[in-house]
């Protein structure tokens, strides 16, 4: 048996723990004042919980070896569905009508990857297109609300609201990580996960079913991606067509900072929602400190690579072949 | 042996493509026979066996297995009926544990308020007892990932996996590769104490000499069709090999002996 320490360090998500606690120390050091306030925690958290999110979605579909570039389409797609909805069916329908869209073309994604054979990078690549096209057909660029009553409505509150001060979102992605690790590590179905993105022959050798695995990731990646979708504008309930651009590459680069390796069969959803803690963070901080908002994609490209980098050489020591 | 028999192959065709990979194969494989499945590589051996374990669909042909004509081909629906393959190159996935890969596919849950949830004290037990059974080393535990493990020990996982579990074929193919001679005649071992047990063993492999000292009956295979199928103690092994060397001329060399 493992120690919890010689667990931690074998684990995928190591290399995040290191990068979140030099990340700390350098905010820590270079503007402690600015950092550790509430103001800064609360906006940083909330926002690193949606795309975290996002980010664990994107962590169980590389762990089966395959990618899903759709998420921030799918993420505006669902968001305006569920805004788009509300004045005919109420919130709780909107809901319901916006996460069953996401799962539809989280599904019709991995149907095509599966059975079409087809590599998910040009499939999901084709659905970010279709999905944000979708939007500006539907919205016709124009910015939708929620009306008075919808804003307050409770189901709004609950997925949008705060409780102790602490925004939903939080308890939401804290939940939700809680429950989908229980799902990935606890569950056949994990086990299958696993088997499928580590070796997929070995797999179906088993009787494992690698197709139903996969469009299952996939469906589920994409209700993660539209749950933070409805997540974000139950809070600030206004659409716009941009919603959710460039989401998948933060998405991406949450997950590979996790830990996930783009070769399949391992990765941590806790690690994938520290990374989307650190993409974040310097979003945030560069702007703090004064630095142009543009420095920040260069930032999140030197910080994957380094992270890249870092776990392959981690995931190395730990014997495994990567 | 009296009956129908366990499996019965009638007429397969297979072709990938343009590419004819069984010709019109017919055999019948009994419970309690170890069969030994001879032949050079590409002759078909183990085309012939991803069809009875459920990988490839024949173009045509029939399989029969215990008296009822096999309708579909999937390797879970193989494995529910109890056909357990050790293939050369699959069955282990590296990044899970051997507890994990020892019961993928079949993993035991208990409910946890309601949830299935694995229940890794039993997958780790047993596991852990085949381990040691199987003579891995002292420091493998079955929480080790299988990537640790040498070519032997992978192997040794993968055929104490199939002992382990009650099944009525066991299809073995190349297993002693990579194996130290010792791990060799545990292996061999094993497939006589199977068959002994009833069940239906195929033991695939190049070496004729090998296998004749184990099995109840030779199967030829050479160019995808069956050359040769005879009791061993029909025919010494020299006589097979020269069958193998000779192609499709077996009924002249056949009278030669």
């Amino acid at each position: 048996m493992q120690t919890p320490l010689q667990a931690l360090v074998r684990s995928q998500s190591f290399g995040a723990v290191i990068g979140v606690v030099l990340m700390l120390a350098v905010f820590s050091i270079v503007d402690f004042s600015g950092w550790w306030r509430s103001q800064t925690l609360a906006n940083v958290a909330h926002f690193s919980a949606i795309l975290g999110l996002v980010a664990m979605g994107q962590a169980l579909v590389i762990i089966t070896k395959e990618i899903d570039l759709s998420v921030g389409s799918v993420y505006g797609l669902t968001g305006v569905a569920f805004i788009t909805f509300e004045p005919q069916y109420g919130v709780g329908g909107a809901i319901i009508l916006a996460l069953l869209i996401a799962a539809l073309v989280g599904a019709v994604q991995g149907l095509l990857v599966v059975k079409g054979k087809l590599p998910s990078m040009i499939v999901t690549l084709g659905g970010l297109f279709a999905a944000r096209g979708l939007i500006y057909v539907w919205t016709g660029g124009s910015v939708n609300n929620f009306s008075q009553a919808a804003r307050i409505n409770p189901l709004t509150r609950l997925f949008g609201g705060e409780l102790f001060g602490i925004e939903a979102a939080i308890f939401w992605m804290i939940g939700l990580c809680i429950a989908l690790n229980i799902m990935l590590w606890g569950t056949r179905f994990g086990n299958r996960l696993l088997a499928t993105g580590g070796a997929q022959d070995s797999a179906e050798s088993r009787g494992v079913r690698s197709d139903h695995v996969k469009i299952a990731t996939f469906t589920l990646c994409a209700l993660l991606a539209g749950f933070a979708g409805i997540v974000t504008l139950a809070d600030k309930p206004q659409t716009h067509v941009t919603l959710g651009d460039l989401m998948e590459l933060e998405a991406i680069a949450a997950a590979v900072i996790g830990g996930c390796l783009l070769s399949g069969g391992r990765g941590s959803l806790v690690g994938a929602v520290l990374g989307a803690f650190i993409i974040t963070s310097f979003r945030y901080e560069l702007i703090a400190l004064g630095a142009p908002s543009s420095w920040f994609i260069t930032f999140v490209g030197v910080v994957l690579i380094v992270a890249v980098i870092f776990n392959q050489s981690l995931a190395r020591r730990a014997g495994h072949s990567v | 042996m009296s009956g129908t028999p366990l499996i019965q192959v009638k007429n397969l065709q297979l072709y990938f493509g343009a590419f004819h990979a069984l010709k019109n194969v017919s055999l019948d494989f009994n419970a309690g026979e170890l069969i030994g499945l001879v032949g050079d590589n590409g002759a078909g051996k183990t085309t012939l066996i991803r069809v009875l374990c459920g990988i490839h669909k024949p173009t045509s042909g029939e399989v029969w297995f215990n008296g009822e004509r096999v309708e579909k081909f999937h390797p879970k629906l193989a494995i529910d009926q109890g056909i357990e393959t050790i293939q050369q190159s699959v069955g282990l996935c590296d990044n899970l544990s051997i507890a994990r890969n020892f019961y993928l596919g079949r993993e035991p849950v208990r409910r946890i308020f309601g949830i299935p949830i694995l229940d890794f004290k039993k997958m780790r037990e047993m596991s852990t007892r085949v381990i040691r059974e199987f003579g891995l080393r002292d420091n493998v535990s079955a929480d080790d990932e299988v990537e640790r493990l040498s070519g032997g020990e992978r192997q040794s996982v993968k055929i104490g996996r199939a002992v382990e579990f009650k099944n009525r074929v066991v299809i073995m193919d190349e297993p002693t590769n990579h194996l130290s001679v010792r791990e060799r005649e545990h292996v061999n071992e094993l497939a006589v104490a199977l068959k002994e047990q009833g069940l239906l063993v195929i033991y695939i492999t190049h070496d004729i000499f090998q296998v004749h000292k184990l099995a109840d009956r030779i199967i030829i295979m050479e160019n995808g069709e069956k050359i040769e199928d005879a009791a061993t103690s029909a025919m010494t092994a020299d006589a097979l090999e020269e069958v193998i060397r000779q192609g499709g001329r077996k009924v002249e060399k056949r009278e030669a002996v």
